[in-house]
């Protein structure tokens, strides 16, 4: 049971590190980016060509997470150009459907031309105990990063202006704008900050399960049901619905299934939205 | 300081308001009165950035601000403070202070005088700002506009919802302002605290200014008197 | 929300014009009759095929799917994006009746139309009393599509999982055999259009109208915007049922992956943009169409995902009314010159 709960927080953990990224696009710039599993993919592709290419590990992670800042700031760029120019409900059906375009376009090629290709970075070294149980070293490094990672977040957003002022910009657009700051610019480097994070998850899931060239799509399927639990627009709220689903899931996992362990998973989102539309801390329209 | 010629600006294709000019000059204080949906708030829009005039020249020091975006205009050294406030409301009032500041830190000494002018808010630095009660919210939505050290500070209609005893020491703090040289352009609809603190005004009624001149002269008018001063 | 998207761009995304020349039964039935009279010859040119029949009936499949999905999401603007979900219950649900429980399959499909009806209802009238916006009927509807599609493939003991279920209720019926599902399902079609024909002239489809385009105008105009938005997804669901139902019997053969979320709605979504959205022959022009481009697709396998995220990208960026409403706009311009 421990191990479960364990093996759950872990897991939630990145649960909630992926979707602070969704939600964060979302409740800055109102656009709901479902390539975001593609962004992760790609991003765990491009490590494995360089582990291939015979660069050592950690600059290769390091390849990987320029190369989601890189499509982050590409996106902003290009896909999402006609949809700035809408605003409110109309802009995330609009965002919503092109980026499914997107997602399509993505995993349809990379399943084509690498079928079979998957990212793992094995992690040397013997199992840790926690609390009595055994766990893989991987799954302790990939959390410490996690944390690590979050804790940045954290101090970027209470404490730097730059944070701050992204901030801002999801509470109130037009007060941010009065005080000089420039929501495009923020929703940039959102972007960019949400394609590292697609980024850091997939190469520390990486370090757990190998990420498949055809993750992306449940990828984002997850990102999603946090994100709308946690909160939309919430980073905070993210994290909290990650670890609580993440625990949830492993629980329902060992005792049901996992198909049925999604459904409960399906289920909590659905009964977030009605009970509590804005999710557990979300921005209240 | 401010010179606005010939605006004319409106939603979806409409005007709301029409050919306004008027000016503000360095140091005075500056009042735009009109009743409700008169056009106040489409013309300071218009002016600082958050709408697009469909024609006319907005100039401010000399160069064109027209069509320049809010966050732009809000650099160059004017402030504004909208009737909705447009506060950070999870963000403590030390926060939105400190942004009103953006992207400079905040300068301690402003931060004093704001404490200074309204003490609730010294009371407050940690409290959220959208769990205040409005006047307090009114008070640090002027704070943070004073934060940018601003040369012009522009307010719409400040007095909304706030009691009598509230909108006086907001007017109170506005006068030791510009005594420090600040120059302020208002919009009300509570006529007499703007009177008193201004020294010109411009009435504007369905998208026109009607009427203009020094207050003392608008207070005696008796158009102003009966439909602004609830003199009959 | 359409409103807001036709300010800002000067487009709209619903674009259906209502025919106000004529009012008249005829001016709906001749089309419909037209275009049944087309398509029932279809037969005589890939009849030899089994193949190709099969393609032609599946199409068909997503003619009924589509309108089914315009009357929701068109004619009420409710974002359901378990158009793949409903006509599984159709088809689970019938098979199960017929198979399992043993029911004739008539009654099956009968019964099967009504549980997807009444789930359609129950969502609707959830996302009525909660007001959920479109974004979030999407999010709800989508969240049921998956849970769906994960039930059928949990509960294996009932739906026969991933692999399938065989059906063998009505396997030496005309059901099954080459040609007949063909004109089957082409009536399907073919009543389904005339059923949303008679109902946008009606003072049902005048409300539809009405709270698609301005909510809350409509409610003080005296529109019940909740019951009839209930309504539509009443209809539509039983159409998505119906045809799911009839479909599977068809096939014979069903699995999680027929009524799935990325091969059903995403492609309905495309026929339906493609077509024209709200409009009453936009379905059938965009389940020819992609039907007919699927087959052509066919060759490239995996690409296939690549070629549909292009066009929805190019479909929603260039024509984000329809090839339909389009054209009616060019038509009218022309008129004008």
């Amino acid at each position: 049971m421990i191990a479960s709960v364990l093996d759950g927080i872990v897991l939630g953990l990145q649960f909630g590190l992926l979707a602070a990224g969704l939600t964060l696009v979302y409740g800055l710039g109102g656009v709901l980016n479902l390539a975001y599993g593609q962004m992760a993919v790609i991003s765990a592709m491009a490590t494995l060509f360089a582990i291939d290419a015979g660069v050592p590990a950690l600059p290769a992670v390091g390849i990987g997470l320029a190369v989601g800042v890189v499509l982050g700031l590409v996106f902003d760029r290009t896909i999402l150009r006609p949809i700035y120019r809408i605003q409110g409900e109309a802009r995330v059906l609009l965002s919503l459907l092109l980026t499914l375009g997107v997602a399509f376009i993505v995993d349809g090629y990379l399943t084509w031309r690498y079928p079979t290709e998957g990212l793992t970075l094995r992690i040397g070294g013997g199992p840790i105990e926690i609390l009595g149980v055994p766990m893989r070293r991987g799954s302790i490094v990939a959390s410490a990063i996690t944390l690590v990672a979050l804790g940045a977040l954290f101090a970027f957003f209470r404490g730097t202006t730059l944070g701050r002022a992204v901030r801002s910009v999801i509470e109130d657009e037009e007060g941010a704008r009065l005080v000089g700051i420039d929501p495009q610019r923020m929703l940039r480097i959102i972007l960019a900050l949400s394609g590292l994070l697609a980024a850091l998850v997939a190469v520390t899931q990486s370090m757990v399960r190998p990420v498949t060239v055809s993750a992306g799509f449940g990828i984002t399927v997850f990102a999603l049901i946090v994100t709308v639990v946690g909160g939309l627009g919430s980073v905070t709220g993210a994290m909290l619905a990650g670890i609580i689903l993440g625990i949830v899931n492993n629980i329902a996992a060992s005792y049901i299934g996992t198909f049925l362990s999604l459904i409960i998973l399906l289920g909590a989102a659905a009964v977030t939205i009605l009970i509590r539309p804005s999710g557990l801390l979300g921005v209240r329209e | 300081m401010l010179q606005v010629r010939g605006l004319t600006a409106g939603y979806q294709g409409g005007e709301v308001i029409r050919d306004v000019d008027f000016h503000v000059d360095s140091g005075e204080a500056v009042m735009i009165i009109g009743s409700n949906g008169a056009g106040k708030t489409t013309l300071f829009r218009s002016v600082l950035g958050l709408l697009t005039p469909s024609s006319g020249a907005v100039l401010f020091e000399g160069a064109d601000i027209v069509g320049q975006p809010a966050q732009r205009i809000a650099r160059l050294g004017i402030s504004f403070v909208p009737a909705e406030r447009r506060l950070f409301p999870r963000m403590t009032v030390q926060e939105n202070l400190s942004l009103g500041a953006y992207p400079d830190r905040p300068d301690p000494e402003t931060v004093e005088l704001v404490m200074d002018l309204f003490p609730r808010l010294a009371e407050r630095r940690r409290q959220h700002a959208g769990t205040m009660s409005g006047g307090e919210q009114q008070m640090l939505a002027m704070g943070r506009a004073l934060m940018a050290k601003p040369r012009l500070l522009v307010l719409d209609e400040p007095t909304t919802g706030l009691a009598p005893k509230l909108a006086a020491e907001a007017y109170r703090a506005l006068g030791v302002l510009r005594g420090r040289g600040l120059t302020v352009l208002v919009a009300e609809q509570q006529v007499p605290l703007a009177m008193a603190l201004s020294d010109r005004g411009y009435v504007l009624e369905n998208g026109v200014i009607e009427l203009e001149g020094t207050s003392e002269a608008l207070s005696k008018n008796p158009d102003v008197r009966r439909s602004y001063l609830g003199v009959t | 929300m359409t409103e807001r998207f036709t300010e800002a761009t000067g487009t709209s995304l619903i674009g259906g014009t209502e025919q106000r020349a004529s009012r008249s039964l005829l001016a709906l039935l001749l089309p419909i009759a037209l275009i049944g009279a087309v398509l029932a010859l279809v037969p005589l040119w890939l009849g030899d095929s089994r193949v190709q029949m099969g393609v032609a009936v599946v199409g068909l499949a997503f003619a009924c799917y589509t309108i089914g999905f315009n009357l929701i999401f068109g004619s009420t603007g409710q974002l359901f994006l378990c158009v793949g979900a409903l006509a599984g219950i159709g088809g689970y649900g019938g098979a199960i009746l017929a198979d399992t429980v043993g029911l004739p399959v008539i009654v099956s499909i009968v019964a099967a139309t009504l549980a997807a009806s009444l789930v359609g209802g129950l969502l609707s009238w959830i996302a009525v009393r909660r007001s959920l916006g479109v974004i979030f009927t999407g999010i709800i509807t989508l969240i049921f599509a998956l849970a769906f599609e994960n039930l059928l493939l949990g509960l294996g003991g009932v739906s026969g999982g991933e692999s399938g279920f065989p059906i063998s209720s009505g396997a030496d019926s005309f059901l099954r055999r080459q040609i007949p599902p063909y004109y089957v399902m082409l009536g399907l079609v073919l009543v389904f259009l005339l059923a949303h024909g008679l109902l946008r002239r009606s003072h049902v489809g005048w409300a539809f109208r009405a709270l698609r385009d301005d909510e809350v105008a409509a409610e003080l105009a005296g529109v019940d915007v909740a019951r009839y938005r209930v309504y539509a997804a009443l209809i539509g669901a039983a159409m998505l049922g119906m045809a799911g139902a009839t479909y599977a019997f068809t096939e014979g053969r069903i699995s999680p992956t027929t009524f799935g979320f990325a091969q059903v709605d995403v492609v309905v979504i495309v026929m339906l943009a493609f077509g024209g959205i709200g409009t009453l022959f936009g379905p059938i022009l965009g389940a020819i169409t992609f039907t007919a481009i699927d087959e052509v697709l066919i060759e490239f396998g995996q690409l296939r995902v690549l070629v549909y995220g292009i066009l929805i990208i190019l479909l929603f960026l260039w024509i984000p009314r329809g090839v339909i409403p389009t054209l009616q706009a060019l038509f009218r311009r022309r008129r004008r010159l």
